[in-house]
């Protein structure tokens, strides 16, 4: 009998196993191998030890931006996601009527293919005829020029990024249903107003939900690819260009594998450390309902 | 929640809400109104927010296109369908494992699976790309369709928490029947896991559907692409006049929504039961 359940337990789980071997694994192995080659796909890899990694890190100056614009777009694009997206739960999260709608209609742009949304920032932020800076006329705000100045071509791709802010509100919605009624009582009995009610009470239960999200925005941010390669092709001066747009032109446009994969380990690497710190952090700010504060 | 809201606090709210909506909607206006226009106004960049002019008929134009837009929409779906099966398939057989049989080794793996979730999927991107090459897979929708049978991590993870919450009664209860291991899988826990299942193929459908960068490496042959990668082509084709044609362009994205909002209306039920716990209880 408990040769058969684990027998079946290998049946079960192989289409995972194989798949890890041959897609995941198999390939990080071969990925780290030509990350030590110079390889342009037609003639056999040379050999070059870790020569890819030390151009990549001391000499590289275009990498080096790559990885400064994802940080500025990743951390601001996320801080001011998860800031708007909490302020709009919580209005939504009210007992009044319509909300449902309202949740629905913000929802909307988050639904849209990031192709679509590229395709319409690139008219939306036309220097003088796009809808953004004629709105800001309107206030008499002289709208920059953005996909074209090196300045504001992140901002640009910051605002874009807001647009979709639906998706993460609604994850923090269902957190908040989840927090029972009761301690909102309680503490209007006890006369917290709604700020300290948002403090003590919503924030700290909403921690696993912020966590989570963090950690995929984190892992997500540093993936930018489609944005880029659409709205701005990295321009204007290698302003916008991120490290994934880096690593594909590398790969496949200047056929460059071994480079190419020494970027990709780079990428892997800084994606490790950053999970890592987060979850470290953790314990000093997300609360778990099963554990009991020491204090 | 303060159950007694003033009316000041109302009106802010609402106020609020309404301004957010406009200034969210807009740039969905905007499409509408670029897709509506005519190929003057486009030529000339001149688009309003509200539509003055109403071409509808560039709704049937984009599929007379020289870029073959019904074929696009065509490989989607099959591109989508494929994967949705196979990742119903492989994950519900692999979470059943992992959530009720018992085998040497089998937290190991659980941690390996686990673990593999925070692997940027860039990292295999090259070498995949070479073994699909060596295939013979270039141009093919297969390199975007065959990983799907494989399952991943994250619908695994779900899956196992979904399944896990049946109580083990039912299996011993089936086992007395005489029911082997893999008839508890497909006749106890499938049926009772339909919901879960539904909402694993509504997140296959989005990762998928909208996916460019994929096909933009496996892709060459436009009568190949799928739609997310045909509407880029269609924008990057610059005509004669070295403008994008904006008004087909947008036609194109509306197509490329349009399935994205259906599967949101129609799969929201689903989803929401799996945002809980997708967002709060998977990661205790």
């Amino acid at each position: 009998m408990k040769k058969r359940e684990a027998l079946w337990f290998y049946i079960m789980v192989s289409p995972w196993v194989i798949g890890f071997l041959v897609f995941t694994l198999g390939p990080m192995i071969y990925s780290l191998y030509l990350s030590l080659t110079n390889w342009d796909l037609f003639n056999p890899p040379k050999f070059i030890g870790i020569q890819n990694y030390i151009n990549l890190l001391t000499k590289d100056h275009i990498f080096w931006k790559t990885v400064g614009n994802t940080f500025y777009y990743g951390f601001i694009s996320m801080f001011l996601g998860m800031a708007a997206s909490l302020g709009i739960a919580v209005l939504l999260n009210k007992p009044l009527k319509g909300m449902r709608t309202y949740r629905t209609l913000l929802y909307i742009p988050a639904t849209v293919p990031v192709v679509a949304s590229s395709l319409l920032f690139i008219r939306l932020l036309a220097p003088d005829a796009g809808l953004v800076n004629r709105f800001l006329a309107l206030f008499g705000i002289n709208g920059p020029p953005w996909l074209l100045s090196p300045v504001w071509v992140k901002p640009a791709l910051i605002l874009m990024s807001l647009w979709g802010v639906g998706g993460g509100v609604t994850l923090l919605l269902a957190g908040m249903k989840g927090i029972p009624n009761e301690f909102y009582e309680a503490a209007a009995i006890d006369g917290a107003n709604s700020r300290q009610q948002f403090q003590y009470i919503t924030l700290p239960m909403l921690s696993p939900v912020i966590f989570f999200n963090l950690v995929m925005g984190l892992i997500g941010s540093l993936q930018t690819f489609t944005e880029v390669y659409i709205v701005t092709g990295g321009g204007p001066n290698n302003a916008s260009k991120m490290i994934v747009p880096y690593l594909f032109d590398n790969a496949f446009r200047w056929y460059k594998m071994g480079y190419a994969s020494a970027i990709a380990w780079v990428l892997f690497l800084i994606a490790l450390v950053f999970t890592a710190l987060v979850f470290r952090s953790s314990n000093m700010w997300v609360y778990y309902e099963s554990e009991v504060k020491k204090s | 929640m303060n159950l007694n809201i003033r009316l000041p606090e109302k009106i802010t709210t609402y106020a609020i809400l309404t301004a957010l909506s406009a200034l969210l909607g807009a740039p969905l206006l905007y499409v509408f109104s670029i897709a509506l226009a005519s190929d003057e106004s486009t030529y000339l960049a001149k688009f309003t927010l509200i539509p003055h002019e109403f071409h509808f008929e560039n709704f049937i134009r984009i599929f007379q296109l020289d870029l073959n837009f019904s074929r696009f929409f065509l490989n989607s779906l099959t591109l989508v369908i494929f994967a949705m099966i196979g990742q119903i398939i492989s994950s519900s057989m692999v979470a059943y494992g992992f959530a009720r049989l018992r085998a040497p080794g089998k937290n190991f793996l659980f941690i390996v699976l686990l673990s593999t979730m925070m692997i940027p999927g860039e990292v295999t991107m090259i070498p995949s790309f070479i073994l699909f090459r060596y295939l013979g897979w270039i141009n093919t929708l297969l390199p975007l369709i065959v990983p799907n049978f494989f399952t991943n991590a994250f619908n695994v993870f779900l899956l196992r928490q979904f399944i896990s919450r049946i109580p083990a009664e039912l299996d011993e209860a089936a086992q007395i029947d005489g029911l082997g291991f893999f008839g508890i899988y497909s006749r106890i826990i499938l049926p009772l896991i339909k919901p879960a299942l539904i909402a694993i193929g509504i997140f296959t459908f989005t990762w998928n559907w909208g996916w460019f960068m994929g096909p933009l490496i496996y892709i060459n042959d436009f009568n190949k692409a799928p739609l997310a990668l045909g509407v880029q082509i269609l924008s990057a084709t610059s005509t004669s006049s070295q403008v994008p044609p904006w008004n087909m362009v947008m036609v194109g994205s509306m197509l490329l929504t349009l399935p994205m909002l259906l599967v949101y209306f129609f799969g929201q039920k689903y989803m929401d039961e799996f945002g809980v716990i997708g967002g709060s209880s998977a990661i205790k």
